[in-house]
């Protein structure tokens, strides 16, 4: 008689592996065979793990259709079959999949489409926080801002992409009317997600502003992502120069307006 | 088999998440309220909000655990409003505790800040493993009915009551495969199981149905072997039919209107463990609220009439 690792070692080498040799003989036919009995969990388990992706990539779905993304999902099942009792957890590693799928054709903007799907999860499920208590800022005389450590809330997320992937998102979430042309050359994106009274936002950000929150959640001083936001970058193109202004306090009240900065230290 | 026409089986993923603002009472209900007068459904995610403004006519509403393992955010926030007006049973189904690996104390911890947080009248888990080696396949997979099984998934259970702090309930789970090795019925083993552990047993009638269909017993005699002490729970629910050269399968989708011989198989259930909390499950396909409750309606009807017969 195998011992009851042995058999659950050789059923899941069946269910994930495709390889039933150990499995078969420890099964009852019965009328089915064997082979049949355990394609039905295999297919169980399989069916499963996709529909965890189906409900988390909404948009990769819709950008590849239906029998690609499922074409997809069962590669990157086979390849990193879930590793937890919460299916929730099972996509993570979906857009560095698509990465090596795609990473150099046409489609190579998809897994930061999925990076960013990704993250949305992540803000969605997030830790709740109330907003930020003024009487608190208002406690801090002017000379004491700069040593400040603002808080985010704990649904923040930044993304940042080399296409268009906020705008390709949008295009493909939240409607079924076709979606737009969008233009894979009209430079990068960078947004802020955010849950604000149960509703995820998504706020696009200058650089000045994106450099300014990553030195916020990183938990360096006000004056320090003051300094990060005002910075210019060597890789900066005239563009963004141009396009990245940082007006300091123009950045604290949107973002503590917007319920992104939620506490302060 | 092809895959995208094979029924699939309840799965622990998170539902679309409607958004929605404002927070919730505090719990209203006490966590130890009787979920016994009314027969209770599933909660699934698309139905929070219908049931936050409708208030609907059922008794209690169970939850799959892992759906509110979440820090925060709309599906939490529902699940604490919801559960400030109705009672609430959890219900887990990624826990594995059939696995020969060690136990997973973050699941176990994750389920311990739900029960802290939603307060449940009733918890419970599978008779069945989904994981070893650390890979897991996210459903429920039967066990050899041995006595080696039988000992480690009590202990497991034991283990699982004794971090909880509390007593849990285990469910019979559907079958398709039966192994060689077995040494005992899976009445047997379920009573048995629950006689080692101290814990409940959450009979579902649907699975019992489906299992006596695909391995050929009588469902009846699974009812007469189980210690009517010991159900704390009864699930109804439906299926579905595959063919394999002939040779029909039943397979427990979840997805249909329970069936009449479960139905009959429920009077004979209540005669026997009396008048058990009943929750109707209803996972793939999910219809409306309305036809939920009406479900749970039959229930109470079948409960009544089993009750006036008895009086």
């Amino acid at each position: 008689m195998p011992s009851l690792r042995e058999l659950q070692s050789g059923v899941m080498r069946a269910l994930l592996d495709g390889e039933p040799d150990g499995a078969l003989p420890l099964i009852a036919a019965r009328g089915i065979a064997p082979k049949h009995r355990l394609d039905v969990y295999a297919n169980n388990a399989r069916a499963n793990f996709i529909e965890s992706l189906i409900s988390s990539y909404p948009a990769v779905r819709r950008l590849v259709g239906e029998d690609y993304f499922r074409q997809c999902a069962r590669g990157f099942h086979t390849r990193h079959p879930s590793l937890s009792g919460d299916l929730q957890s099972a996509g993570a590693g979906f857009a560095k999949h698509l990465s090596e799928l795609h990473g150099d054709d046409e489609f190579r903007y998809l897994s930061e489409v999925a990076r960013l799907e990704w993250l949305v999860e992540e803000s969605l499920l997030a830790a709740d926080h109330g907003p930020l208590d003024l009487a608190k800022l208002q406690q801090v005389p002017a000379a004491g801002y700069d040593d400040l450590r603002f808080c985010l809330h704990p649904s923040a997320r930044l993304f940042a992409s080399k296409y268009p992937c906020v705008a390709i998102w949008e295009a493909n979430v939240g409607s079924d009317a076709e979606p737009e042309l969008i233009d894979l050359g009209a430079g990068p994106d960078r947004a802020l997600l955010v849950r604000n009274r149960g509703r995820l936002n998504c706020h696009r950000l200058s650089c000045g502003e994106e450099r300014f929150l990553e030195s916020v959640q990183a938990g360096e001083t006000f004056a320090a992502a003051v300094e990060r936001g005002a910075a210019r970058n060597e890789d900066d193109t005239a563009a963004d120069a141009a396009a990245c202004p940082f007006d300091a306090a123009a950045a604290l009240q949107r973002f503590v307006l917007a319920g992104v900065i939620v506490d302060v230290r | 088999m092809d895959n995208g026409a094979h029924p699939v089986a309840r799965a622990a993923t998170g539902d679309p998440m409607p958004a929605h603002a404002g927070t919730g009472p505090p719990a209203g209900i006490e966590p130890t309220a009787a979920l016994g007068a009314r027969a209770g459904i599933g909660l699934r995610a698309q139905h929070h909000l219908k049931v936050l403004s409708d208030a609907p006519a059922v008794g209690w509403f169970e939850a799959h655990t892992e759906n509110y393992f979440a820090d925060g955010g709309a599906h939490v926030e529902a699940l604490g409003r919801i559960r400030a007006n109705f009672p609430l049973s959890l219900h887990g189904v990624g826990l594995s505790l059939g696995s020969t690996d060690p136990l997973d104390t973050l699941h176990l911890e994750r389920i311990r800040r739900a029960v802290n947080r939603f307060e449940p009248a009733l918890l419970s888990e599978h008779l069945s493993w989904s994981s070893v080696g650390g890979r897991f396949a996210n459903d429920l997979l039967p066990l050899p009915y041995t006595e080696e099984a039988l000992r480690h998934v009590s202990s497991r259970i034991a283990q699982a009551q004794d971090f909880l702090g509390r007593r849990i309930l285990i469910e019979n789970v559907s079958s398709y495969l039966l192994f060689e090795c077995s040494r005992m019925p899976e009445w047997v083993f379920l009573g048995a199981v629950a006689a080692e552990s101290g814990c409940g047993i959450l009979l579902d009638l649907n699975n019992i149905y489906v299992a006596a269909r695909n391995f050929g017993f009588d469902a009846q005699r699974y009812l007469d072997a189980v210690d009517p002490g010991a159900v704390r729970e009864i699930h109804l629910a439906g299926h579905s039919a595959v063919e394999f050269e002939g040779q029909e399968l039943l397979i427990d989708t979840h997805g249909t209107p329970v069936c009449d011989a479960v139905w009959n198989l429920y009077r004979a259930a209540l005669r026997r463990f009396g008048d058990v909390p009943t929750l109707i499950e209803w996972d793939t396909d999910i219809p409306a609220l309305e036809v939920l409750a009406a479900e749970a309606a039959k229930a109470d009807a079948l409960r009544a009439e089993v009750h006036a017969l008895a009086a």
